[in-house]
């Protein structure tokens, strides 16, 4: 099908004004590789039109929330069409007292938290980049932040959802209600699996009360070791924090600037926050504080309202590499709890070894680790190749303890040379079978997925 | 398919005591904790030790084109452990032990065959526990909570089964042995440990559990509300979530549990109590003293007659005492019961209590009601006696009109007991051809053979709805004993 007649196509779906054709949809690349159309329906049954028609053309769709996450997964085979979502951005129920809400999947979470805020609520999803995401983006790479520790992730929140599969069929999955074994766990399949099964149209989830009083008490300590089991000793209390985020000294100082905050250099950074009654909070911030100064914490500060929501932001937004154009590569480590100073110094020694500089974000009570490394302010970038091994060598000592390593962004070059997942194990035949089962003919993400799902 | 060579060959892999063909000792595996459907006997159960044992048990299987069905303790109740195609049951009671507690981590590795109760037990004195509290606790088993996604009354707080699941071994219909998710969050890939769970023993054998073990908090408190009436009390629950409550357990007894259980158990409840309310909180003490605050306001508000706060653990074991003897007590004063498990929107529940009574006044039946009221899961027990010809089939279409009612105001017809057997007729009506299309995949992807406890979960063909409903003939009726009517 010639591009003209695809727009046409397209067009005649869900009329002119919502498709943009070939060099006009030059800003939808991923990794380089840009549509030759990209549409934006507006209801369920347009995007089944939509798929149907890339289904019998054969043509490749990357659905498409806000881009935010766009350069995570491997490079995709094929960038046909593009489906956006910014027209699925509703609330579709809500019932306060139910403490459920149903969401399209183009919303942006920004505007679905102003919603719920409004009613004392909100979707205690707080992934990077919270304030340009999308639901569906945020279901479809699984993106956590720190509250994850007392809310868990989308795995625990979603309760329902609608999807359009690689042929057009949509389906519900789940249901309203906060309990429900009825089938399969459907909602499962469709998180994390970035876009490759379906196109996330509609979601339902749990959500929670804003807690009546939220603060966040960061303290600095001289080494990693004293955060590191300050973390350990306040998981093994009976205290009940929100988060936990353990910054690397580099990451901390970074972090402290985008904040307004002053931490002693070579310091790193372990904030808690505590959200509850008020004193209730205090009891517990009290404890926190007592655990941290045990375990060395040289001082810190208290911080709520909107020193906060800034200091929240600047770990959310977190991205060193662009302060001197250059960004590196970001990853993401999964590890057991007890493991993740041990992942971090990893991170960074390798790093130093081939001229990079290592900046750590952890959520550190569920033993994730986020690593942004770029290149040192002033010099030059390091090669690709040299990049990857790198990659390689902290994969390799993480999955030896029995993590894994992902790469959630870097250069489409870097992509290339490096297998962004990691391996998967013998558990990779039955997710290929998935795949065949539900896009036969990968026309969706095509590339992207693990080993090359 | 000769019988006595595979028995051999199955008694060569585990030993021949852990294999049992006689028809006499095969009845005790005829059923779970459904009793009053259908019935059906392996033609083997065979209790292997390890997860080898398991494949090369399942190799045979593959190879005989015979269905594996797994169970645990027995005590599912939807019929999930039935091997309604025969075959061969593997009984995982012996795989009961713990691999590893790793409390800085906390996690727990164990073997499916252990009992709930037993991973609190080993953790509960370093100040852990595992959060999935069935009712069936002491008995059932991890493995087939996984199987169920079982909830309890404290997954109000912390969720059902699912979400204390990291990792699995799983012994599929090939006989293969594979490893999904693990110790760590976010393995890449599809989240296979989370469609596993709930799968119901048809995507194969867990062999493996990896868990999470969660931090007993630092106080508990236990409320008991008493109202004149249901509709009360189940307004008072959703008034409690509204106010951005969330107790760890809410739990709500209508007044024909009360009596039973008061002539029983003497529990000491309030004289005039229609309905009571059970209400625990846990967390930071600080935190729970300001929830019981806002809560006893709302009772105050909302006409508590007599709001009774647990002043020590053995009060609060008397409390639960009654909770937990609620089932047992009804059994007393009924022949027998049908324990229908549906879900409704919190809001919902006064309209759908109501709807309740009225389907017990239009069937003549008690049906009495003890439920997670928190999370809106209704528990409805149809009082019956199946001597009086046609009042199993009479309770069976009671229950199918508390399920549909369920369905029309947005719930789900089953809460934590699952479809087995005993619901899957009514999947088509919460699910459309499509939705159970894309089910039917998922199942594929796992066990493309449909070996795998066949005959479960899923409808097999896209029957009709409105045919789907009515259910199989019961084997008294098969058996001219009894009539529909
Ligand atoms: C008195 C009583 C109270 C109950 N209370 C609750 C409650 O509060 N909440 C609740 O959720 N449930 C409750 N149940 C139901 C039941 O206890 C749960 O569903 C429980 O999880 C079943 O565990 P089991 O070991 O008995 O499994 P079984 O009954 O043996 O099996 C259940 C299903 O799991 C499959 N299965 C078992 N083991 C495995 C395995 N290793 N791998 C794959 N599949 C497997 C079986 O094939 C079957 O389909 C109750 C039951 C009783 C009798």
């Amino acid at each position: 099908m010639t591009p003209d007649l695809l727009a046409a196509r397209l067009a005649g779906i869900v009329g002119q004004e919502h498709v943009l054709a070939q060099e006009r949809c030059a800003q939808y690349a991923v990794d380089g590789k840009a549509p030759t159309a990209a549409v934006f329906p507006a209801t369920v049954e347009e995007i089944s039109k939509v798929m149907r028609l890339a289904s019998s053309e054969r043509l490749s769709v990357v659905p498409w929330g806000s881009g935010t996450k766009i350069s995570f997964g491997g490079i995709p085979e094929r960038v046909d069409l593009l489906v956006g979502l910014a027209r699925f951005n509703r609330v579709i129920e809500h019932e306060p007292a139910d403490l459920t809400v149903t969401i399209q999947g183009g919303a942006l979470l920004r505007e679905v938290q102003a919603y719920l805020g409004q009613r004392g609520q909100f979707l205690p999803l707080d992934p990077p980049l919270a304030a340009r995401a999308t639901i569906g983006g945020i279901l479809a790479t699984n993106a956590s932040g720190p509250r994850r520790l007392l809310y868990g992730a989308a795995r625990d929140l979603l309760i329902g959802l609608r999807v359009v599969h690689a042929d057009g069929t949509a389906t519900r999955g789940g249901a309203k209600v906060v309990k429900n074994v009825s089938g399969y766990d459907m909602p499962k399949l469709y998180i994390g699996s970035l876009g490759t099964l379906g196109i996330i149209v509609e979601a339902t989830f749990r959500i929670y009360p804003l807690p009546a009083v939220e603060r966040t008490w960061v303290a600095s300590f001289p080494d990693g070791e004293g955060a590191s089991s300050a973390v350990a000793e306040m998981l093994a209390a009976p205290i009940v924090p929100s988060s936990l985020e353990l910054l690397s000294s580099p990451a901390a100082q970074s972090v402290a600037r985008l904040a307004g905050l002053s931490l002693p250099q070579g310091h790193v950074a372990l904030a808690s926050s505590v959200g509850s009654v008020a004193e209730a909070v205090d009891a517990q911030l009290g404890q926190i504080k007592r655990i941290s100064e045990r375990n060395g914490a040289g001082g810190g500060f208290l911080l709520e309202g909107d020193a906060q929501e800034r200091f929240r932001t600047a770990i959310s937004e977190f991205m060193p590499g662009e302060r001197n154009g250059r960004v590196g590569a970001v990853l993401k480590a999964s590890v057991v709890i007890s493991k993740v100073l041990e992942a971090v110094r990893r991170g960074e020694e390798i790093a130093r070894a081939v001229g990079l500089q290592s900046f750590a974000i952890c959520e550190a009570g569920s033993g994730i680790v986020r690593l942004h490394w770029t290149n040192n302010a002033g010099e030059p970038g390091v090669a690709v190749e040299v990049m990857a091994k790198a990659i390689e060598a902290l994969r390799d000592s993480i999955v030896r303890e029995g993590g894994n390593l992902v790469v959630m962004s870097a250069p489409p070059a870097l992509k290339a040379a490096v297998d962004v997942w990691g391996p998967v194990g013998k558990a990779l035949p039955l997710m290929q079978e998935l795949k065949q089962q539900f896009d036969p003919h990968r026309i969706l993400n095509p590339g992207r997925f693990v080993g090359g799902i | 398919m000769d019988k006595s060579k595979i028995v051999d060959e199955l008694a060569a892999i585990v030993g021949r005591e852990w294999v049992i063909s006689d028809a006499d000792e095969l009845i005790v595996y005829e059923c779970d904790g459904m009793t009053y459907l259908d019935k059906a006997v392996p033609d083997v159960v065979v209790l292997p030790d390890t997860t080898e044992q398991v494949a090369a048990v399942v190799k045979v299987c593959d190879r005989e084109g015979l269905a594996v069905v797994p169970r645990g303790a027995g005590t599912g109740l939807s019929g999930g452990a039935l091997p309604l195609k025969g075959g061969v049951m593997i009984g995982l009671n012996r795989m009961n032990r713990i691999l590893e507690i790793d409390l800085p981590n906390q996690r727990a590795v164990v073997e499916p065959g252990l009992v709930n109760i037993a991973l609190t037990q080993a953790v509960r004195d370093h100040g852990y526990f595992f959060a999935p509290d069935p009712a069936s606790q002491t008995a059932s088993s991890i493995g087939g909570n996984v199987a169920e996604n079982a909830g309890g009354p404290h997954c109000l707080k912390y969720g059902a089964t699912t979400m204390h699941i990291l990792g699995l071994e799983l012994v599929l219909s090939s006989g293969e042995i594979v490893q999904v998710g693990g110790k760590t969050l976010d393995v890449p890939g599809y989240d296979l440990t989370g469609l596993f769970v709930g799968s119901e023993g048809t995507f194969g054998i867990c062999t493996k559990v990896i868990v999470r073990l969660v931090r007993q908090p630092e106080a508990v408190q236990t409320l008991l509300a008493s109202f004149r009436g249901i509709e009360e009390a189940s307004e008072v629950v959703s008034t409690i979530i509204a106010a951005g409550i969330i107790p760890s357990a809410l739990e709500l007894m209508d007044r024909h549990i009360i009596r039973a259980l008061e002539e029983w158990l003497h529990i000491g409840y309030h004289e005039g109590a229609g309905a009571v309310l059970l209400i625990e909180l846990d967390g930071p003490a600080a935190e729970i003293a300001a929830q019981a605050r806002g809560i006893e306001g709302i009772c105050r508000t909302q006409g508590v007659l007599d709001l009774r706060n647990a002043k020590d653990d053995q009060e609060r074991a008397l409390l639960w005492k009654g909770r937990k003897g609620a089932a047992a007590a009804v059994g007393r004063i009924t022949h027998e019961y049908y324990l229908q498990d549906g879900v409704v929107p919190r809001t919902k529940l006064p309209y759908v209590l109501r709807e309740i009574e009225a389907i017990g006044r239009r069937y003549d039946f008690l049906i009495a009601n003890v439920f997670h009221a928190g999370d809106g899961n209704l528990h409805p027990l149809i009082c019956f006696d199946s001597r009086r010809e046609g009042e199993l089939q009479r309770a069976i279409a009671a229950g199918a009109e508390i399920m549909k009612l369920c369905l029309s105001v947005g719930g789900s017809i089953t809460g934590e007991h699952g479809i087995g057997m005993e619901k899957i007729d009514f999947m088509p009506l919460m699910y459309s051809p499509d939705d159970l299309d894309a089910m039917r995949k998922v199942r594929n992807a796992f066990d493309r053979t449909q070996r795998c406890n066949p005959g479960k979960l899923l409808p097999t063909s896209k029957s009709c709805v409105e045919t789907s409903v009515a259910y199989r003939p019961h084997r008294i009726e098969r058996e001219g004993l009894a009539q529909r009517y």
